[in-house]
């Protein structure tokens, strides 16, 4: 047997684990309760699981991959470090004016989310950088020692850096480092020119002081594991997984926690993208569903979209704005639903209504039999026939179908519908409002949904996945294997990568390309080096050197790829050209006299992605057909008929079977209420074509 | 057919009826050329019944569009007869009575047929990156100077453009490729709009006039319920603000008389100043657009824009008042006084739902235009700045913030990028807020200095006279100051700025709630 690989990600509830047998490719999957007073606790008790089932042993581990949300619950239920925040005069109050806009004008009770670190704890000295990177005035020494001597002597245990124009020149900004080091040393030290070295200084004051916030967090957290794991004898590799789907060492992402914040969630779609190129897909429409929240994500030609800005701690739900910005590479992945936990009401219009409240997981749904009333989503469903009563959880818990029908009608009953109508109005509601903000989600790229593939992950992902795409008009629906541990599946089929960024403002007509020039080198050479820590040779490197481009007196701009896989130097002329074709693709026309400027230079090197072919390293021993049926709605009569019920894993690569049908795994159910083709694809992926409608 | 449509049909058609909206609005937002449109949601896409009626509006527009789009419809319907209108018309004005109060906003709606039969109409409004006339300036007296006037006219007649009224806008305009870029923008938004609702009509197989009504009786139904919980009477409240520095006093003043009739509401602005020779005057779309902003955010916040949320709702000022003004009426700077609506509702409700409302503000918004003086660096700088909220019973005002439009501030690097000057601070300005048993929220305080050439500064500052009042018994906020060089100066004026020369504007502090109790007594 050769080597083996371990990916482990720690959600809120479970931490997931999945064994990979590198020559063959064959996975293994573990699960256990997340220990969040000890979170090193459950990821011993999944690897220990792991190597049981194998019977492997811990020397022959050669790598461990690791995503966690614990540094996303650390600032959203702020329990970071005390953090000093050190800033260009004039600046001070810049996190509590933030943008001045409210996220919603009809809510006159708005609040908005406190700023990380107290006013209190925020510092301002003299010393001024210009627009260009000229200085304006040089740092006052004096100033600077006094405020340091305060940091140094006020109990912080890490600091925050945030000066203007830091992202065109950061002299002032180390100069303050070293400052720091002097005289309190072994004090972590966040520059806003390393952790976000964007144009703007609200959004990045925002990240680098929720990155000083955590960082001795991330650091200790990260360091326990490690000594664990090398209790365990696991002396391979750690590597971490980062919002931007790929991985870095457990060094860099201790020193810039703000890059891991979405690693869970980046891995379930790099999952869902290595399913859709195994199946010959460019175009795929990740689409997540679990118990409190609902994701999409568009990813084309094997690449899913990176947002540069996202927000965390939204102090109001699905409403963007109202959380605190952090500006870091993350997958673009949007929030379109609830989740099961969905809350159905009538509102003041008369009309059912679904989400945004949640029931979450305590109560949780009627049917959990925790006390919780109000219909959710999964009582519908359960009601539906689209969950079983026995298996829910891979029947870790036991649904109660009285209870669901209750909690429905007391709701339906002031509309006059009975449980099931109200059933079905639950589950149409929610599955078209989480269609249409995909839709809108895909044509704000510049594509057509009727093009995508939607591959569905999460445990009531595939219960609602091809509902959804029917009304996408999206035809074909995949559901990979292992779902349930989806997030895993992405670890292990990610890339090493490494990101650098610049912001300058300049004429692609007028162009400094020595500073230019010197700023790439700079930006290869460090790129190089974190990868080289990550095992990457420097000729195997895949590079990829993006501006993001607009016209002179436009505020948005247009991302657009300059030179990959090598890193060069593009000719300005060649720039303007590529963004006038991208522009063209996204508005149908180029703007006539218009001067385009480059704002931000983006570099990324990393390893060459792959697909990743895995399969089930257990086989399920049940080979029989079918496991009798189930009573099930059909939306497209409209009436409940009995539908058969398929084993998923008992069903031999190659068959093809008829919906409308369900199919049910330990993590899941595939709901096919319409009538479509249903392939067991040798990948072990599950498809579904939804076979053409005449509106009838 | 069924008479009524079930509501869970209602709810999912609805919803995707608003989804096709906000896809156009998305649409509309890319390729706009003007900055108010992508920064500050200064627009709005409308869909309404073959009446006029609005059926659903693009979620995220500042509270100006209310109710604007169906009235200039029904213009347009006057203008040309609903017999004549043809598919691929395309009908425009920005005439400030028919449209959205001022001239730099475009109101452009296309007839949309379904199997040959006309079903409603597809609009947006939206402000324009130039519509000729001098810089938007309170100074224009009279409505010819703000720019070219366009009345309801057909930009294209069944697809074909009109070539004449093209000519006449481009050559009016300072930047004639991008005023007539958002042009087309609105008619590719009106376009995919028609398109996806027919697509969605086709699938959902509903009558849309039936579903019009539908909606209107809920929307309307919804709003008579929040009023009638309303005790009836008449309430009344006065605000000022500054007014133009000939003016009377220095100050215009609202007189606001909000009467709760049953599941009737009626707010009167009897009393208030007359219209002025300033570009101040705001026409009756706008008044009714703020003074519904104000009422829907304290009776209903969750309604839709529909049309029946509005119906219950009437509003009435004095013809040749400020709120009513006469033409030729100059009105490019009506935010000044349309901002002052929702506290004057406010401080009318005040007396019946004192924990639904909050005092007023330390707005209308503040701004800045620096202009080079100089040839060899071409520039214009416009930048908004907020000030303190109004307190509310639960709540302190919130301090540095938009209200009661929405409009974001320039970050620091991204204007000392866009022109040659230096930002000294944007500070809070604490203890600006009035106080009470909840405090205003604080002004801003805003300093630069010119570090090259000559420039024209254009100055917006508000509430240098009249500060923002307190609700029952509280204290007001801190007044605003414009100082140049050190010197206290009136914002009404032109500046011109050397090198070197420091400008600080701090803005208004919100008015506090509720009386402290006296220590004295």
């Amino acid at each position: 047997m050769g080597t083996f690989q371990i990916a482990v990600d720690i959600g809120g509830t479970f931490t997931d684990g999945v064994l990979l047998e590198e020559d063959d490719g064959a996975i293994y999957l573990a699960k256990a309760l997340t220990t969040p007073s000890d979170p090193g606790e459950g990821v011993a008790t999944v690897v220990a699981d792991l190597l049981a089932a194998t019977q492997r042993a811990t020397g022959e581990i050669r790598r461990v991959v690791h995503g966690t949300t614990l540094i996303t619950n650390t600032l959203v239920e702020r329990r970071g470090v005390r953090a000093a925040l050190l800033v260009t005069r004039g600046t001070e109050d810049c996190l509590d004016i933030r943008r001045e806009l409210r996220y919603d004008i009809y809510d006159l009770e708005a609040t908005y989310p406190q700023a990380l670190i107290d006013r209190g704890d925020r510092f301002s000295f003299g010393g001024r950088m210009g627009p260009a990177g000229q200085i304006w005035r040089p740092l006052d020494r004096a100033e600077l020692s006094d405020c340091v001597q305060r940091v140094c002597s006020g109990g912080f245990e890490a600091v925050a850096v945030c000066l203007l124009h830091a992202p065109v020149d950061d002299r002032h900004e180390q100069s303050v480092r070293r400052a720091i080091e002097e005289v309190c040393p072994g004090l972590p030290v966040s520059l806003s020119s390393e952790v976000a070295c964007e144009i703007g200084e609200y959004e990045r004051m925002s990240t680098v002081a929720a990155n000083a916030y955590v960082m001795p967090i991330a650091k200790s957290y990260l360091s326990t594991l490690e000594a664990r794991l090398d209790a365990l004898g696991a002396d391979g590799t750690l590597d971490i997984m980062s919002s931007n789907g790929a991985f870095t060492t457990a060094e860099l992402a201790a020193r810039c926690p703000m890059r891991i914040l979405e690693s869970g969630p980046a891995g379930g779609v790099l999952s869902a993208v290595n399913c859709g190129l195994e199946e010959g897909t460019d175009k795929v429409l990740a689409f997540d569903m679990g118990g409190t929240t609902a994701k999409a994500c568009v990813a084309v030609d094997g690449k899913a979209s990176l947002t540069h800005v996202f927000e965390f701690g939204r102090v109001k739900r699905f409403k963007r704005g109202s959380g605190l910005p952090v500006v870091a590479p993350s997958m673009d992945l949007i929030e379109i639903g609830a989740g099961g936990g969905s809350l159905a009401t009538i509102n003041a219009l008369g009309l059912l209504q679904v989400g945004p409240q949640s029931a979450g997981a305590e109560p949780g749904p009627a049917c959990y039999g925790q006390g919780g009333e109000a219909a959710t989503v999964t009582d519908a469903d359960l009601v539906l026939g689209y969950l079983d009563a026995k298996r829910f959880l891979g029947g870790r818990m036991q649904l109660d179908v009285p209870l669901a029908r209750e909690a429905l009608n007391a709701v339906g009953a002031r509309i006059g519908l009975d449980a099931e109508a109200t059933a079905w109005g639950i589950h149409d509601i929610v599955n078209e409002n989480m269609a249409g903000a995909a839709r809108t989600h895909i044509a704000e790229k510049g594509f057509d949904a009727r093009n995508f593939s939607l591959v569905a992950t999460g445990g009531a992902g595939p219960v609602h996945a091809v509902d959804v795409a029917r009304r996408l008009r999206i035809e074909r629906v995949l559901c990979p294997i292992a779902s349930g541990v989806g997030s895993c599946l992405g670890f292990l089929a990610a890339p090493a990568r490494s990101d650098r960024s610049w912001s300058k403002v300049e004429s692609l007509t007028s162009f400094n390309h020595g500073d230019f020039g010197t700023r790439l080198e700079e930006a290869g050479e460090s790129i190089s080096e974190d990868l080289a820590a990550c095992g990457l040779g420097k000729e195997d490197i895949l590079w990829r050197l993006s501006a993001e481009v607009r016209y002179l007196g436009q505020g948005n701009t247009v991302e657009v790829l300059v030179s990959s896989p090598a890193l060069t130097a593009p000719a300005p002329e060649c720039v303007a050209t590529l963004f006038e074709e991208e522009y063209a693709r996204l508005y149908h026309k180029t703007v006539p006299g218009g001067v385009p400027e480059a704002v931000t230079w983006r570099v990324s090197g990393s390893s060459k992605s792959e697909i990743k072919h895995f399969r089930l390293g257990m086989i399920a021993e049940d080979t029989s057909e079918s496991s009798g049926t189930r009573r099930l709605y059909r939306p497209d009569v409209k009436r409940f008929e009995d539908v058969p019920v398929y084993e998923r894993y008992a069903q031999p690569p190659g068959r093809v079977l008829d919906g409308p049908l369900v199919m049910v795994e330990p993590e899941s159910t595939l709901v096919v209420p319409y009538p479509a083709v249903v392939t067991l694809l040798g990948s072990g992926a599950v498809e579904v074509v939804l076979r053409g409608e005449d509106d009838g | 057919m069924s008479n009524t449509i079930d509501p869970v049909t209602l709810e999912i058609i609805w919803t995707r009826l608003t989804t096709v909206v906000d896809e156009a609005a998305a649409t509309f937002v890319r390729t706009s050329f003007s900055t108010l449109v992508r920064d500050a949601n200064d627009f709005a896409v409308v869909l309404t019944d073959r009446q006029g009626r609005s059926i659903a509006q693009s979620t995220k527009s500042i509270p100006s569009f209310i109710s604007t789009m169906p009235r200039t419809v029904e213009h347009f319907i006057t203008e040309f007869g609903i017999e004549n209108m043809r598919e691929g018309d395309a009908y425009v004005t920005n005439d400030p009575w028919l449209g959205s109060g001022h001239l730099n906003d475009a109101s452009l709606a296309m007839p949309l047929f379904r199997n040959g039969e006309l079903i409603g109409f597809a609009g947006v409004v939206s402000h324009l990156p130039d519509i000729g006339g001098r810089l938007r300036n309170p100074g224009n007296k009279e409505i010819y100077e703000e720019g070219l006037r366009i009345p309801p006219m057909r930009l294209l007649n069944q697809d074909r453009a009109d070539d004449s009224l093209i000519r006449m806008i481009r050559a009016n305009v300072r930047v004639p490729d991008e005023t007539m870029g958002d042009f087309w923008a609105q008619i590719t938004c009106c376009r995919t709009l028609g398109e996806n609702l027919n697509v969605l009509l086709g699938e959902a197989k509903i009558d849309f006039d039936q579903f019009s009504d539908e909606i209107v009786r809920r929307t309307e139904g919804a709003m008579r319920n929040a009023i009638e919980e309303l005790p009836d009477g008449t309430y009344a409240y006065a605000i000022e603000n500054d007014g133009p520095a000939d003016f009377p006093g220095g100050t215009v003043r609202i007189e606001c008389a909000v009467t709760v009739d049953g599941d009737e509401l009626t707010v009167d602005y009897a009393g208030t100043s007359d219209q002025v020779d300033l570009a101040i005057n705001t026409v009756p779309t706008y008044t009714f657009a703020y003074t519904a902003y104000a009422l829907k955010a304290v009776l209903a916040p969750w309604l839709p824009n529909a049309e029946g949320s509005f119906l219950p709702l009437t509003v009435t000022a004095p013809e040749g008042c400020i709120l009513n003004p006469r033409r030729p009426a100059s009105t490019g700077s009506r935010a000044m006084m349309g901002h002052l609506l929702p506290p004057a509702v406010f401080g009318a409700l005040a007396q019946i739902v004192p924990d639904r409302v909050q005092a007023v503000p330390g707005s209308p918004v503040s701004s800045i235009q620096i202009a080079a003086r100089d040839m060899d660096r071409s520039y214009v700088l416009n930048a908004f700045i907020g000030a303190g909220q109004g307190a509310s019973r639960n709540k302190d005002g919130e301090s540095a913030i938009s209200f009661p439009s929405n409009l974001s501030n320039a970050t620091i690097e991204v204007l000392e990028t866009l022109a040659p000057i230096e930002v000294v601070r944007r500070e809070i300005r604490q203890g600006s807020g009035g106080a009470g048993t909840s405090r205003g929220g604080d002004g801003i305080s805003f300093e630069f200095t010119l570090r090259g050439g000559r420039a024209t500064g254009a100055f917006v500052v508000n509430r240098l006279r009249s500060a923002a009042a307190g609700l029952l018994g509280a204290g007001s906020g801190s007044r605003g100051r414009l100082v140049i060089n050190g010197e206290d100066k009136d914002p009404a004026d032109l500046y011109t700025l050397k090198e070197g020369d420091r400008v600080l504007i701090q803005t208004g502090g919100g008015g506090g709630y509720g009386a402290l109790e006296q220590s004295s007594s």
